[in-house]
């Protein structure tokens, strides 16, 4: 019982344009496998990203994928190599940075560390 | 229910064996005039009296007095002793992790001078005793202690990630010799970094190796143990703490670096290079100094030719808790960007007296605490806007996550960046 009371993940709820999604404390998803392509637009939205070109769709897309095949999000490195889009347009795309922008976007877990 | 006790005693000896004589001193000597209260950018946003810097420290004195004094024993009423049970800790999980940044600005405006950030460390290492931890604080520990750096970097992908930055430094430079050397012995300089940059920011190494090449620095990062963070320092688990400095002392006496340079991290300069030798319990037979005063050393020597009308836009500077209250590097930011920048204004207050920008003491990465850390944001928020700055310049990567956030939540349309950044843009190349 004592146990019970050391301080776990809080997840609480957050409305975006009406639906409701159940977040840790920092927005980030809190089941990553609910995620899909709306998700990932009211997440983007709700950031203030209105519209998901293309160029963020590569990067969510691979940032996904890798979380799915490797258990982490990807190396800024690898992002940009593998979409293409330039190392200072990322943080344009996403003004939160890829961690707090692009990965919360693409529905992984908040990474560890000062992000 | 026995659990809870053998926790309990173990709690209960950071304060009946103390390490150090100033704890009790400290414990003993509030006199509730209640100056620190305006200090703490906690109770200034919410009024909430809970969060006012004296009641954190009563709630580890009261403890204090109910176990380790005369009358708090014998008649604890008298005293406002209380029993350290399951509610008192939830109270102090509360308080003293989830509302205070570790930044020290109270004790600098108490009365009478206690260490006020430190009693609240003292508390975090009862609750660090009884295991009591913020799972998400303490999972970024766990990383760095297990994969040797808090963000689990496999060190290929480390090693590529450099030599893709190389690749970009040569372009920079132009000069197809030049290089970021790794694992290079009895250079002058071992860098480090906070593992945030190779893995999402690699903006402020890509200014750091400019910089090191056009001083014509020897130096070298190591792939082994670069890491400058310690995550430890935020749970006050000075066991786990010590093992992460010993690795880094380690890595610099292997390689026999002549010293040892801190990348822009404002609680890791604290516990590596302030707090280490306490958990060490040595000295070090190397020199470790913050990037910022490399920085500074290197213009001061002229191995820096810099022209600050390459960064044109209004410049202002967020000062990290941990290196102007704790470290005393308050003058050397501002003579960097002197010779860096050319149109600069402070924020009000600034230096010693800065606010915190609401993520320190590990509150960026406690998710559970989110909502305040954030209210506490409006503060710098407010002081940045007065500026009228459009760049905000800050030497700690924690600091320019919680600044990118508060950009983003209060619409101040402002870039932020760190100082080496500043100054890589304003360099001239022979
Ligand atoms: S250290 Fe900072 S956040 Fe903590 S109580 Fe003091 S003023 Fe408040
Ligand atoms: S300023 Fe110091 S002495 Fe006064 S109430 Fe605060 S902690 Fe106590």
């Amino acid at each position: 019982m004592f146990e019970n009371k050391v301080p776990t993940k809080l997840f609480t709820n957050m409305e975006i344009d009406g639906k409701e999604f159940q977040v840790d404390g920092d927005g980030f998803l809190s089941d990553p496998y609910i995620w899909n392509e709306e998700v990932a637009r009211l997440f983007a939205k709700y950031d203030g990203i209105e519209e998901l070109t293309e160029k963020h769709w590569a990067i969510i897309n691979f940032i996904r994928k890798n979380w799915e095949e490797k258990g982490m999000a990807p190396m800024i490195r690898s992002i940009c190599q593998i979409t293409g889009v330039k190392l200072k347009e990322i943080y344009q795309l996403f003004p939160l940075g890829p961690a707090r922008g692009a990965c919360r976007v693409a529905g992984l877990p908040k990474p560890d560390g000062c992000v | 229910m026995n659990n809870f006790n053998d926790k309990k005693n173990k709690a209960l000896k950071v304060l009946s064996e103390p390490k150090d004589s100033k704890l009790i001193t400290y414990l003993n000597s509030c006199v509730h005039c209640g100056l620190c209260a305006e200090s703490c950018m906690y109770y200034l946003t919410t009024k909430d009296e809970r969060y006012i810097p004296a009641k954190k420290v009563e709630l580890v004195s009261s403890i204090y007095r109910r176990y380790c004094t005369f009358t708090g024993k014998h008649f604890p009423k008298l005293t406002n002793a209380r029993e350290l049970d399951e509610e008192l800790t939830e109270e102090m999980t509360d308080l003293l992790f989830g509302a205070c940044t570790l930044c020290g600005r109270c004790t600098k405006h108490c009365s009478i001078g206690i260490d006020i950030a430190y009693l609240v460390r003292e508390g975090r290492k009862m609750l660090t005793e009884m295991e009591i931890i913020p799972a998400s604080l303490q999972s970024t520990v766990n990383a760095a202690l297990t994969t040797g750096n808090n963000m689990s970097i496999p060190t290929e992908e480390f090693t590529d990630t450099l030599s893709w930055l190389e690749d970009e430094l040569k372009d920079e430079v132009n000069d197809p010799n030049a290089s970021i050397p790794l694992n290079v012995p009895d250079v002058n300089v071992l860098y480090t970094l906070n593992p945030r940059e190779p893995k999402f920011f690699p903006l402020s190494i890509s200014a750091m190796v400019k910089i090191f090449y056009a001083a014509k620095e020897s130096w070298s990062l190591s792939t082994k143990m670069y890491d400058v963070t310690n995550y430890a320092y935020f749970t006050s688990n000075n066991g786990e703490a010590a093992t992460i400095a010993q690795r880094l002392y380690d890595e610099v006496r292997k390689l026999n670096a002549k010293r040892c340079v801190l990348a822009e991290c404002g609680h890791g300069s604290r516990a590596f290079r302030w707090e280490g030798p306490n958990y060490l319990m040595r000295t070090y037979p190397f020199e470790v100094l913050t990037s910022v005063e490399l920085l500074a050393e290197y213009i001061s020597q002229g191995r820096l030719k810099l022209d600050k009308e390459k960064n044109k836009e209004l410049i202002t500077l967020h000062d990290p808790c941990n290196l102007v209250r704790e470290g005393g590097v308050v003058d050397e930011q501002r003579y960097v960007l002197k010779h860096a920048a050319s149109r600069f204004v402070e924020m009000t207050p600034c230096g010693t007296d800065n606010f915190c920008c609401g993520g320190g003491g590990g509150q960026l990465a406690m998710s559970e605490y989110n909502e305040r850390r954030m209210k506490n944001a409006e503060i710098k928020a407010e002081q940045i806007r007065k500026t009228g700055a459009s760049i905000v310049v800050t030497p700690c990567h924690n600091c320019v996550d919680q600044l990118m956030q508060i950009d983003n939540k209060f619409k101040l349309g402002v870039k932020v960046m760190t100082l080496s950044e500043v100054v890589a843009d304003a360099i001239i190349l022979e």
